[in-house]
């Protein structure tokens, strides 16, 4: 039977794939593991080349370490809390009833995933602001007589951990959703046929079964919240690891706690990883009867459904606030005292293109975003054939190797750049451009090799053999039958990988040193810091920048919501 | 072109996919490879088109060793069992690939894609895509498709298994006309026995990567020659007992429905061996005349269920305390043999085989 399990191990393997392969894993070597194992290496090694865990006791005597170390677990803790608090009975909602609106609401919740975290922290700025547009609204409500100090430094952890939550809240959404989708409603009916109430059959079954999916979820939130650089910066919450590593950058040299620092955050993965692997499996159990697991939706009262509506409404508002805010700032001309502008006009959108600055952020990050997507399309269907179709003997490794970047942050694999690329040929401090190139196709390589791999799994390997009998041969059927066929998923992943990079914050931030290589999010920064108009354009920098997220993903939706035989018929 | 199978075996890892296999497939024929799913069938068809390589053994395909040929110079056309049309081609772009490959001139590749569409009857599907056809017309495409580079060897890898019950009666027609017309060496994988049975000339048995016998249709129902093919061809009742008594002409078994006269198996021959008898339900005689009688092979029972098929009846007959025989005979009307009668059944001793039983040695 043709299957993907079987080898095609007709002749033998040409040498040019063995090159090929050698090249990736070397690319993967250089820019991947050797900056990580260099940081790794440094962290345990004193001036004279010993063995040494003094750094980290140095950390233990520091007591700004400490409290930054402190700090950073409490925001992935809490932030991984309140994201439970929301996606869980969300997803509960959602799984079982049907309601006005559900499927709209559906879409619009995965908006804050995919909307930059680091824009929104621009956004609240504004929102919260001692004379901003919160406080005007609750003084003009009567709620409120003085003028709240939101902002203060007391209250940025609150206000970070609120950010970081409406980004990162649809992660968890999407696992429990999943996990729930995946049990079979008749186990539910069988408790209920015996008696069990809905609390019970909660407590009993749903609550049991979704765990694995919580764990999957949650593991990916505290990460992500961990070790976001973008966020805690531009809100000026500073006392935090990912912050911490940023500032020990330029020092990084002379000062040997950056490498602890950005061990420990490697440490703080692995364990998130293994223990969230580990409840996994130990929470996890094979279904018995796994067959076609039918939907069924309840139908709830009116006043159900008009409840579920509001908090859905509620929600969206409150996770979409400091996005809109910067869409409005950008078109202010006059916003002062005042819960939204008297003036509007584009005047920001025009002075974009008088700052040099921006433009050279513009223009950057496209070049930088569309040489690194071409990179991660070759390297990425590459990899997902060499993989899929076992060419190789070692295909399993170069899966497991290519994903290795979804658990390495950002920010380690930046500084691993500083540290080991500084004062050789590729120094970020002279020119970051093939830096930034690597680091952004590296970093969004495992997400271009999983949509190819999605595309050519489902191609039926038949479709290949077919051609093969025919005379064709190898190269010539990828021409002809594989790529064709797996075009739009390549597609999609090659407009995600783009998307994401040209809102990259973490490498942008930490590789480009100097003005003119500055990349858009890094522009952004810069503009921000600027007293003055310097805010409102970022804020149009920004909504720039959302734009071009926003078009990449409707056109990803529509390539994608095509099925894959019409996209290619007249 | 004929085809040879020398000792070719193809293991995965430490699974035994074909063990020593060796066939001969006459030039111009058609031949059966059957056998239940995962008897290495498929894999035999795909060392044919060169998408597998033999762990050790020969090909020859018209005394040519064709072992290391890369199946784009194999010059085999196949069909597969999902037919593999690529949907982003139309039907002509589909029967057209084959013979881009080959340089020809464009009045000769348009005159072989006319000339199989004609033979599939596909002419007016020509620029449909394969989405737009049945299931029984994208079957001919990917027929099409391989016979327009007018390979040397067919294979169709259960080209009808996707088919339902009418279209696949159809269809059989259909591809031994197809082979009547062409003449090309054509190997065709199935499961279904009454494909293979209804269609073939010559069929290979297989099972557990082994082949277990090779013959025409009759001589694979009649002349089985081991209790799997039995067992695996058609319906037969297995009965289960040791050597009593060997003769020149034939032995008697001891079995739970009495003592049985069956023909003499050499291999077999020994007082005490342990045996299983098989016949066919259609070979046993039955009447409704109890017969009590001290001849063997003529067995009194008692009728305790019907199953009526129309053309056919078949009878459950229960023969002493524990014996019961399947019976089939043909339904007239005219005898109607009701629940609960008493009968005689007749066992035909030259329609009995007999084998070692499954365990014995």
């Amino acid at each position: 039977m043709a299957s993907s399990a079987v080898f095609i191990q007709n002749k033998k393997t040409p040498l040019l794939l063995y090159a090929a392969s050698a090249l990736i894993i070397l690319f993967l070597f250089f820019f991947l593991l050797l900056p990580v194992g260099v940081i790794l290496i440094k962290a345990l090694q004193d001036e004279e080349g010993q063995f040494t865990l003094q750094y980290f006791s140095l950390i233990w005597q520091n007591e700004s370490y400490l409290l930054a170390i402190a700090n950073s677990f409490k925001l992935a803790a809490m932030t991984t809390i309140s994201c439970l608090a929301i996606s869980f009975p969300l997803a509960l909602i959602n799984s079982r009833f049907s309601y006005p609106g559900k499927k709209i609401f559906s879409v619009l919740l995965l908006a804050p995933l995919v909307l930059p975290p680091f824009v929104a922290a621009v956004g609240i700025n504004k929102l919260f602001a001692k004379f901003g547009a919160v406080n005007l609204m609750l003084q003009e409500i009567g709620i409120i007589s003085e003028m709240i100090d939101w902002m203060h430094s007391d209250n940025l952890f609150a206000v970070v951990v609120l950010l970081e939550t409406i980004h990162l809240f649809p992660i968890l959404y999407l696992n429990i959703m999943a996990a729930i989708a995946n049990i079979d409603p008749s186990l539910e009916e069988a408790a209920s046929i015996l008696g069990a109430s809905r609390l019970k059959r909660f407590r009993d079954i749903i609550w049991y079964l979704a765990r694995p999916g919580i764990f999957a979820g949650a593991s990916i939130v505290f990460v992500f919240a961990f070790t976001d650089l973008g966020t805690p910066l531009l809100t000026g919450w500073t006392d935090n690891v990912a912050v911490k590593i940023f500032d020990l950058v330029t020092s990084a040299a002379s000062n040997p706690m950056g490498y602890a620092l950005v061990i420990l955050v490697l440490a703080v993965v692995a364990t998130s990883f293994v223990t969230s692997r580990f409840l996994y499996a130990r929470t996890s159990y094979p279904t018995l009867a796994k067959g076609h697991v039918q939907k069924i939706e309840e139908k709830a009262s009116s006043a159900t459904k008009m409840i579920f509506v509001l908090a859905n409404i509620i929600l969206l508002t409150l996770a979409l606030a400091p996005h809109l805010s910067v869409l409005i700032a950008s078109f202010s001309e006059k916003w002062f005292m005042t819960i939204l502008p008297t003036e509007i006009g584009l005047n920001h959108y025009r002075d974009i293109w008088q700052e040099p600055i921006s433009i050279i952020g513009i223009k950057n990050s496209l070049a930088l975003s569309v040489v690194a997507t071409l990179i991660d399309m070759v390297l990425g269907f590459g990899i997902a054939f060499i993989v899929t179709r076992k060419l190789l003997p070692f295909s399993n490794f170069l899966d497991g190797l290519v994903m290795l970047p979804l658990a390495i942050p950002g920010i380690v694999l930046a500084f691993g750049y500083v540290v080991c690329y500084t004062d050789t040929f590729l120094d970020p401090l002279n020119n970051p451009t093939f830096l930034l190139i690597v680091a952004y196709s590296i970093r969004r390589l495992p997400f271009m090799v999983r949509a190819a791999s999605a595309g050519l799994s489902q191609l039926s390997l038949s479709l290949e053999e077919a051609s093969y009998t025919l005379g064709a041969s190898k190269s010539l059927t990828i021409y002809k039958i594989s790529l064709p066929l797996t075009f739009a998923n390549i597609l999609a992943g090659a407009i995600f990988c783009f998307a994401f990079t040209m809102l990259d914050v973490s490498d942008s931030l930490i590789l480009a040193m100097k003005d003119r290589f500055y990349p858009l999010t890094k522009a952004i920064y810069a503009l921000y810091l600027e007293q003055g108009r310097g805010e409102n354009l970022a804020c149009a920098l920004g909504s720039i920048g959302m734009l071009i997220l926003a078009l990449a993903l409707s056109l990803v939706s529509i390539i994608l919501g095509k099925k894959m035989g019409e996209l290619f018929r007249g | 072109m004929q085809i040879d199978f020398e000792n070719v075996s193809k293991h995965y890892g430490s699974f035994q996919a074909i063990s020593n296999f060796s066939l001969h497939i006459k030039s111009a024929s058609l031949h059966f490879l059957l056998g239940p799913s995962g008897c290495g069938k498929t894999t035999l068809i795909r060392l044919l088109a060169g998408l597998e390589d033999a762990s050790s053994g020969r090909l020859l395909f018209g005394g040519q060793d064709a072992t290391a040929i890369p199946p784009a110079a194999r010059g085999v056309g196949m069909v597969f069992q999902n037919y593999a049309l690529w949907p982003h081609m139309s039907c002509q772009e589909n029967i057209e690939y084959g013979l881009n490959l080959r340089k020809i001139s464009r009045e000769e590749k348009n005159q072989k894609v006319s000339e199989v569409l004609k033979l599939t009857h596909l002419e007016e599907c020509r620029r449909k895509y394969p989405g737009q056809l049945s299931g029984g017309q994208q079957q001919r495409v990917a027929l099409a498709r391989a016979l327009a580079i007018e390979p040397k060897i067919l294979l169709l890898d259960e080209p009808l298994s996707n088919l339902d019950a009418k279209l696949r009666s159809e269809m059989r027609e259909y591809l031994l006309e197809i082979h009547a017309k062409t003449q090309i060496t054509t190997i065709y994988v199935t499961h279904d026995q009454r494909e293979a049975l209804s269609m073939g000339t010559e069929v290979s048995v297989l099972n557990r990567g082994q082949l277990l016998q090779t013959g025409t249709p009759k001589e694979l129902y009649h002349e089985p020659t081991s209790l799997f093919l039995a067992k695996f061809i058609g319906e037969t009742n297995l009965i289960d007992g040791f050597i009593d008594k060997t003769a020149s002409d034939g032995m008697i078994v001891k079995t739970t429905l009495g003592n049985i006269n069956t023909p003499r198996n050499e291999t077999l021959a020994k007082i005490g061996q342990p045996v299983t008898l098989s016949i066919r339900p259609e070979a046993i005689a039955v009447s409704l005349k109890e017969k009590n009688s001290d001849e063997l092979n003529i067995l009194p029972a008692q009728i305790t269920n019907t199953v009526f098929f129309g053309d056919m009846e078949q009878l459950t007959a229960k023969i002493g305390k524990e014996g019961q025989l399947k019976v089939h005979r043909c339904y007239t009307g005219a005898s109607e043999m009701p629940l609960g009668a008493a009968i005689t059944c007749f066992l035909p001793k030259a329609q009995i085989r007999v084998f070692a039983q499954e365990g014995a040695t």
